[in-house]
């Protein structure tokens, strides 16, 4: 599907490449809507997210001359905006490695999957701590594998692993308290 | 249990897709949009900017660079920058000098001047041109000063005169020469 992507739109990303704003503003239009996603589930929040994504894009379209056509230009503009995403984290001083929260290792945390309304679900991921937002959406939303999430974060592939597992954790202990606070 | 939270937002990836941005951000992308396509115009002229930059500077320098290392022929002030006939008057006194240099060449060529004769030669060339570059800077004070362009046409008389003389005994002694030869044959 992400080839089709590019036959799809050749026409309009051409005409971007001579600065056409007509065509930049069509391809806004066309991908936004993930792109924004990828933002808000990197950064956090709308307002920053909004000004994220669209400083990708028009980063993308100063650079678009180096996009070979090699990868869908999904695909590439999102690596643009994960990394656009990474920058506005560094401003927060945001650590992907070292995070020394204590989880404690296998906690028994009963939840019942069935239970979990999906909007419920999203808030609270959209709620976990930057650090693990990042690795949690990039590897299970953004499939990305370990390998590439340890290159785009620039941290060790173990590190990757073991900050994912304890995103996870830290979802489920989240998503376990509330699920008592809404029964008591 | 994990696995199956993970497969719960595998399996709903597409609901995590669906937030739409603030109110507004199309109009607010489309101004940005317009405002970075400004620069960007700029930036399709910078090139040019920075070619016709690069042309100035390169002419700058090389007309720094003749006024330094030419700088007689920047602010040559000689005679004929007074009038058309003194022209005339320094081209004829000049070539005469050259002449007599080339004929000096060629009479030390035929081996009739010895090292250290040349050698008070070229002392004294060196000292008429210092003289004639004191006269120079005279005449560039004082253009209309009769005294001064006295002074270089007699520079000149005399610079061809000794030229002419010490050229002529030379010659003198060269025909001897072959001709002491032809009788001793």
């Amino acid at each position: 599907m992400e080839s089709q992507y590019q036959n799809i739109y050749h026409e309009v990303i051409e005409k971007c490449r001579k600065g056409d704003t007509k065509a930049q503003f069509e391809l806004y239009k066309l991908y936004y809507k993930p792109i924004y996603n990828i933002c808000l589930r990197m950064v956090g929040n709308t307002v920053e997210a909004e000004d994220v994504m669209q400083e990708a894009f028009l980063k993308a379209f100063t650079k678009i001359d180096t996009y070979e056509g090699k990868v869908s230009f999904g695909a590439w503009l999102k690596r643009i905006v994960i990394n656009r995403s990474l920058d506005q984290l560094k401003k927060r001083k945001v650590k992907f490695e070292e995070l020394n929260e204590k989880i404690p290792d296998e906690e028994p945390v009963k939840i019942e999957i069935s239970e979990i309304q999906m909007e419920h679900l999203k808030k609270t991921v959209q709620k976990l701590p930057d650090g693990y937002r990042v690795i949690l959406s990039l590897h299970l939303l953004e499939g990305y594998d370990h390998e590439e999430i340890a290159q785009i974060l620039g941290i060790t592939n173990v590190s990757s692993r073991t900050q994912y597992l304890r995103a996870k954790l830290k979802l489920r202990q989240m998503l376990h308290k509330e699920e008592l606070f809404e029964y008591n | 249990m994990n696995d199956e939270l993970e497969r719960l937002i595998l399996n709903n990836r597409t609901s995590f897709q669906d937030e739409e941005p603030p109110e507004g951000h199309f109009e607010r992308f489309e101004a940005r949009l317009q405002k970075a396509s400004k620069p960007a115009r700029k930036i399709y002229f910078q090139p040019i900017f920075k070619i016709a930059a690069i042309v100035v500077l390169a002419l700058l320098i090389v007309n720094q660079a003749r006024i330094y290392f030419f700088p007689e022929k920047q602010n040559a002030f000689s005679l004929g920058s007074i009038s058309e006939e003194y022209r005339e008057v320094e081209f004829y006194y000049t070539n005469a000098i050259q002449l007599g240099m080339t004929q000096w060449e060629k009479l030390k060529n035929d081996g009739m001047i010895s090292k250290s004769d040349d050698q008070i030669m070229q002392k004294e060339q060196a000292e008429f041109d210092q003289m004639y570059r004191k006269l120079q800077e005279d005449l560039k004070a004082n253009p209309d000063d009769e005294r001064v362009i006295n002074a270089m046409l007699e520079y000149y008389q005399a610079r061809m005169n000794i030229m002419t003389i010490i050229i002529n005994k030379l010659q003198e002694v060269k025909q001897q020469k072959y001709q002491n030869n032809e009788i001793k044959i």
